[in-house]
C-alpha cells in the first residue's frame, strides 16, 4: 500500500513534468487547424511533418542550430581547457596562507550576481572588440560564464583522487604535468564528462546573452531563433515546436550518456567529508 | 648508496614539524623512523622523497645534494601506506610504470615485470586491476613497483599498517629478507615498535620533530637515552618509580622484576593487583605499599590470585636511572 502511494506520487510528478513536453511534441506534429481545437486533441489528430519541413528547410532553424552547436561546443572546450588546470591548481598546489580559498571563492562569486547586470558592460565591451553578432563573441561570454562551474566541479573531483597517486607517479619519474596527464586526468574522466555535458547544456539553452549580443540572421542561436518566431502578426507555434523538439534531442542524448556521472558530480562531497 | 640528512627544518604555519634533524642512512642500512603520530617522521620521509621542501637543511643521496631536485630526479622509490596503486592500470602496468616513464624498450619492461612479479609471487595476477586484489597482494604490487627500477634507496611510509596482524608479521619477515637481498639503503617510517625492533639496523626514535635517540634496536631497548624512549619501546612498557628526595626516576622493565610468592633475598612485599595470562607468559600487576603499581613479566605457570601477598625485587644491574626534570638518562 505504501509503495503504491509512492508510485502514485511519482507518476503525478512525472505527468506534471512531461505535460509541456508532450504538448510541444504534439503541436509539432499537428496541423495548424488542430493545434487550438477545443476541446484539445490529446491523442487523435492527423499527423503532419510540415512544421519540421518548414522549420528546417523554409526557415533558418538549421543554421541557427549549427550556430548553437559551434558556440556551445567551442565554449565548452575553452572552459575546460582553462578551468581544468585552474581547478587542479586550487585542489593541489600550496597557496600562501588562505589565498587558495580566497581565489576559489572569488571565482565562485562571479556566479553570485544575476547575469542581467553584466549585460550592459558586456555589450559595450563586445562592441569595442567588434565581436557583436559573432559566434566568437558569444562563445567567449559562455566560456566566462561556465568557467567558475568547471573550476568548482573539477576541483571537487580532483579532491576525491588520493594525493598519494600523484606523489607515487612523481617519485616513479613523472613531472607534475605528466602525473596530471597520465594519472589524474584518466581517473577524473567521469568528472570531465559530467562537467563537459553541464557546460554544453547551459550554453546550448542560453537565451539572454544570445538575444542581446547577436541579432543578425547569420549569428543568432537556436533559442533566440525559436523565440523570434513570435512575430507581430502571428505566433508560429508549429515550427517553433518542431525546432524545440529537435533542440531537445542532443541535450537528452548527452544527459543520458553521462547520467550516472552527472548524479555523482552533483552530489559530490555528500558522502565523503 | 647512502642517504644523508643535514640539519633539516620544516614548519607548517607555526608548528615545527621537523626541528633540526641530522641523520645518515649508510649504504645497505635499514633505518626506521619510529614515533607517535604527529612526531614529524612522515614529513621527514616526504622531505627525503622531494614531496615536501625543507625550510633549511640539505638532503644528500650518494653524496649528491638533491635538496632542490624534483622527486623524479632523486632516484628513490617510495612505498605508501595506502599503496597508491594506479587504479586504471593492471598489475603489470603498475609494476612496469617506473620503467615506462623512463621510456625503456617495451621488451625490457616486460621482462623486468615478469622477473619482479615472480620474485614477489605476483606472476598469476599480472592482468588484474588493483581493486581485484587483496590487501596483501596490493602491498606486494607496491613493493614490486618500488624495486623494479633498482633505485638508490627505498622510502617506506608505514607500508604494513593496513595489513591484518598475522599478515603483517609474515610480511615483516619477507620485507627484511628482501631488503637484505637488494642491499639498498632503506628509510622506513612506523609507529609500531615491533616493526622497528625487528626490521631496523638502527632506529631513530622521534618526538615533536626531534630525534631523541638514534641507535641499534639493542641499545635503544637496553640503554634508552631518556624517559620517552624508555617508555615508548617495550611491551608491556617500562615501570617508572619516582625516587623521593633526589629528583630522579628509576626505570625497570617488566622482565627485570622478579616475583616470589614467599619472601626471598632482598625481596620487598607487595600485593597482586591483577594478572594477565598470555599463554606463553604472564604479566602481573602488583601494588606496592606506597600505592605505586609495577608490571612484572613472569613464566606462564605463575597464576597468583587477586590481592595475594608477593615479594618482588629488581634484577641486579638491570635498572635505569633518569633525571626527572630533564628526563635524560643518568649513566
Amino acid at each position: 500500500m505504501k509503495s503504491a502511494a509512492k508510485y502514485l506520487v511519482a507518476c503525478a510528478a512525472l505527468a506534471v513534468s512531461w505535460a509541456p513536453i508532450y504538448w510541444m511534441v504534439t503541436i509539432a506534429l499537428k496541423r495548424e487547424i488542430d493545434q487550438f481545437a477545443s476541446p484539445p486533441l490529446w491523442f487523435a489528430f492527423t499527423l503532419t511533418w510540415e512544421h519540421f519541413h518548414d522549420a528546417f528547410f523554409v526557415r533558418s532553424f538549421g543554421r541557427e542550430m549549427a550556430n548553437s552547436a559551434v558556440v556551445a561546443g567551442g565554449s565548452t572546450v575553452a572552459a575546460l581547457l582553462l578551468g581544468v588546470p585552474a581547478a587542479y591548481g586550487l585542489a593541489r598546489l600550496q597557496w600562501p596562507g588562505s589565498l587558495g580559498e580566497r581565489v576559489g571563492f572569488w571565482i565562485l562569486s562571479t556566479r553570485m550576481l544575476p547575469p542581467i547586470v553584466t549585460i550592459v558592460p558586456l555589450f559595450l565591451m563586445m562592441r569595442e572588440l567588434r565581436l557583436l553578432n559573432s559566434l566568437l563573441g558569444l562563445a567567449l561570454v559562455y566560456t566566462a560564464f561556465n568557467l567558475p562551474f568547471v573550476v568548482w566541479m573539477m576541483r571537487g573531483f580532483f579532491d576525491e583522487i588520493p594525493r598519494e597517486l600523484e606523489e607515487a607517479a612523481m617519485v616513479d619519474g613523472e613531472t607534475r604535468l605528466g602525473a596530471l596527464l597520465r594519472v589524474v586526468l584518466p581517473l577524473s574522466r567521469p568528472g570531465l564528462a559530467a562537467t563537459a555535458v553541464f557546460c554544453l547544456i547551459v550554453a546550448w539553452n542560453e537565451f539572454l546573452f544570445a538575444l542581446i549580443l547577436s541579432q543578425t540572421d547569420a549569428s543568432i542561436t537556436l533559442p533566440v531563433g525559436i523565440a523570434s518566431r513570435v512575430t507581430q502578426y502571428k505566433i508560429e507555434w508549429g515550427s517553433m515546436s518542431a525546432a524545440g523538439v529537435v533542440a531537445m534531442l542532443p541535450v537528452l542524448i548527452f544527459a543520458a550518456a553521462v547520467q550516472k556521472h552527472l548524479v555523482r558530480g552533483l552530489s559530490l562531497g555528500a558522502v565523503k567529508g | 648508496m647512502s642517504v644523508v640528512l643535514e640539519d633539516i627544518v620544516k614548519r607548517f604555519g607555526n608548528t615545527v614539524a621537523v626541528d633540526h634533524i641530522s641523520l645518515a642512512v649508510e649504504p645497505g642500512e635499514f633505518v626506521v623512523l619510529l614515533g607517535p603520530s604527529g612526531c614529524g617522521k612522515s614529513t621527514l620521509l616526504r622531505i627525503v622523497a622531494g614531496l615536501e621542501a625543507p625550510e633549511s637543511g640539505a638532503v644528500r643521496v650518494d653524496g649528491r645534494d638533491v635538496t632542490a631536485l624534483e622527486p623524479r630526479d632523486r632516484d628513490l622509490a617510495m612505498v605508501f601506506q595506502n599503496y597508491a596503486l594506479y587504479p586504471h592500470m593492471s598489475v603489470a602496468g603498475n609494476i612496469g610504470y617506473p620503467l615506462r616513464v623512463r621510456k625503456r624498450p617495451q621488451a625490457e619492461i616486460d621482462a623486468e615485470v615478469l622477473k619482479v612479479a615472480a620474485k614477489l609471487g605476483l606472476a598469476e595476477l599480472l592482468n588484474r586491476r588493483p581493486k581485484e586484489l587483496s590487501g596483501g597482494q596490493r602491498q606486494r604490487v607496491a613493493l614490486a613497483r618500488a624495486i623494479i627500477r633498482r633505485p638508490k634507496a627505498f622510502l617506506m611510509d608505514e607500508p604494513l599498517s593496513n595489513l591484518d596482524a598475522r599478515l603483517r608479521v609474515e610480511t615483516r619477515f619477507e620485507l627484511k629478507h628482501l631488503q637484505h637481498e637488494l642491499g639498498a639503503a632503506t628509510l622506513y617510517v612506523t609507529h609500531d615498535q615491533a616493526e622497528a625492533m625487528t626490521l631496523a639496523h638502527r632506529i631513530a626514535v622521534m618526538r615533536d620533530g626531534r630525534v631523541l635517540q638514534f641507535d641499534t634496536p639493542f641499545n635503544i631497548y637496553n640503554r634508552p637515552a631518556n624517559l620517552f624512549v624508555a617508555g615508548f619501546l617495550g611491551s608491556p612498557s617500562m615501570n617508572f618509580i619516582g625516587l623521593p628526595g633526589n629528583g630522579t626516576t628509576l626505570g625497570v622493565r617488566p622482565e627485570d622484576v622478579e616475583i616470589s610468592p614467599v619472601p626471598f633475598e632482598k625481596g620487598q612485599p607487595a600485593t597482586v593487583y591483577a594478572a594477565e595470562e598470555m599463554g606463553n607468559e604472564t604479566f602481573i600487576r602488583i601494588s606496592l605499599p606506597a600505592g605505586e603499581r609495577l608490571t612484572a613479566r613472569v613464566a606462564a605457570d605463575v597464576r597468583p590470585d587477586f590481592d595475594a601477598p608477593v615479594w618482588y625485587r629488581f634484577r641486579a644491574g638491570r635498572t635505569h636511572l633518569f633525571d626527572t626534570k630533564t628526563t635524560e638518562a643518568i649513566q
